[in-house]
């Protein structure tokens, strides 16, 4: 489900924050976006009272908005847009998300443990110290994000796609990478040990065991 | 207006329900029905609304399979580029320009070079890209110049929009504009691609 308006204000084409009514709901009404917005401090703190009333968070646009210190854990996001955010210190273990954008955010010592998120994007983000571990990431988008310290160990990542990412640190073990794609990511002291790396693709031009044997070394497979 | 996604499991496509759910409108239009489930029908007839058109981006069997089973049930206007796709009842896209369906504003945009007859929809600040476009990389082609001229379309048609707008492609994980415009391995500047 997903849920998109354009921007009020005159000659703006960005996307239009969520409007809520008078009982604090979300509304189809056209809003303005982050810029155009009269009263930020109160809308940011409509927007986290409405997360944390709620356990399931459907059509919430809320860019550009900073989250810390807070526990998510076990909500249910659908057609959630939260580009440009920032993500401090958040706990959101167990949760579930479908098709939601988080292009361009940064996640700063988060935990998506045991988590289901299908369908979303977190291109060009930046994770750092962030746990996936144990979790399901299908069909996810990480293209052009950066990780450091990371872990998405035990988790699956079918046909979810890594191209140009930046990781660092970070451990895929034990994880289901078929189908993922590894295109042009730059990978440092990255343990692929016991994953399924003849199922992923890691060199567009040529396919399983060929592509990994030029890309891979012994040492990410040992880790 | 909200957009429902469904993945078609037989051949990974995705497939889009897109509502208008305006007590006024109640209609539906179906992007791609690459196959036509049970929980596609529910969401339709569960929801009360009609569905008044079928978008489709391009004329191969994985995007358009479920076609035939929605004619049997509904009588949508099916909007594609090519005639083929449901003969006479095919309301035949030529260019750009913007229709009304569902009571929404469609913008449709020609973009071929995967296939000649590749339609990319914008409803609202989403597009719709079919197999033009995925996340990170552009569709496949079967020649350097569809392949360029897919560049091209897809760069000057596309990527020239608001950057926040959302993609949602016909494989894959979705993505937007501003992704595409620093990530994408095939828009990237020669000096920066992998060895093609």
């Amino acid at each position: 489900m997903y849920l998109m308006n354009i921007c009020s204000a005159k000659d703006c084409n960005n996307t239009a924050l969520s409007s809520f009514d008078e009982n604090g709901n979300i509304t189809e009404d056209k809003g303005f976006c982050f810029e155009h917005l009269a009263n930020k401090d109160e809308y940011v703190s409509k927007i986290k009272k409405y997360i944390l009333d709620h356990d399931k968070i459907v059509g919430l646009t809320a860019c550009g908005i900073s989250f810390s210190d807070s526990d998510f854990t076990n909500k249910k996001f659908y057609g959630c847009n939260f580009q440009h955010c920032t993500f401090s210190n958040i706990h959101a273990d167990n949760t579930r998300m479908r098709m939601c954008i988080f292009d361009f955010s940064s996640f700063e010592n988060c935990s998506f443990l045991k988590s289901n998120i299908q369908y979303t994007s977190f291109s060009g983000s930046n994770f750092s110290q962030t746990l996936f571990t144990g979790s399901d990431l299908i069909d996810n988008n990480f293209n052009g994000a950066t990780a450091v310290e990371c872990s998405f160990d035990d988790s699956d990542c079918y046909n979810s796609r890594f191209i140009r990412a930046n990781l660092q640190n970070t451990s895929f073990r034990n994880c289901n990478i078929k189908k993922t794609i590894f295109y042009n990511s730059t990978r440092d002291n990255v343990s692929l040990k016991l994953s399924n790396t003849r199922e992923a693709l890691f060199d567009r031009n040529t396919a399983g065991l060929v592509s990994e044997i030029d890309t891979i070394t012994d040492e990410d497979l040992t880790k | 207006m909200k957009i429902y996604f469904h993945l078609c499991l037989e051949e990974f496509t995705n497939c889009y329900v897109v509502v208008n759910d305006s007590p006024s409108v109640m209609e539906a239009l179906i992007i791609d029905p690459g196959k036509i489930t049970n929980e596609i029908i529910s969401q339709i007839e569960n929801g009360g609304y009609k569905l008044t058109g079928v978008l489709v981006t391009h004329n191969h069997e994985n995007h358009i399979h479920g076609l035939s089973t929605l004619r049997k049930i509904y009588s949508p206007k099916i909007y594609a580029a090519d005639y083929e796709v449901a003969g006479n009842e095919t309301v035949v896209l030529r260019g750009d320009g913007t229709i009304k369906v569902a009571e929404l504003d469609v913008k449709y945009i020609s973009v071929p070079g995967h296939s000649a007859d590749s339609m990319v929809y914008k409803i609202g600040n989403v597009f719709f890209t079919g197999d033009c476009i995925s996340a990170g990389m552009i569709g496949d082609t079967n020649s350097q110049y569809s392949h360029r001229l897919l560049c091209t379309n897809v760069e000057n048609k596309i990527l020239s929009e608001t950057e926040d707008c959302v993609i949602m492609p016909g494989h894959g994980p979705p993505t937007t504009i501003a992704s595409e415009k620093k990530f994408n391995i095939d828009l990237m500047p020669s000096e920066e691609k992998p060895n093609d």
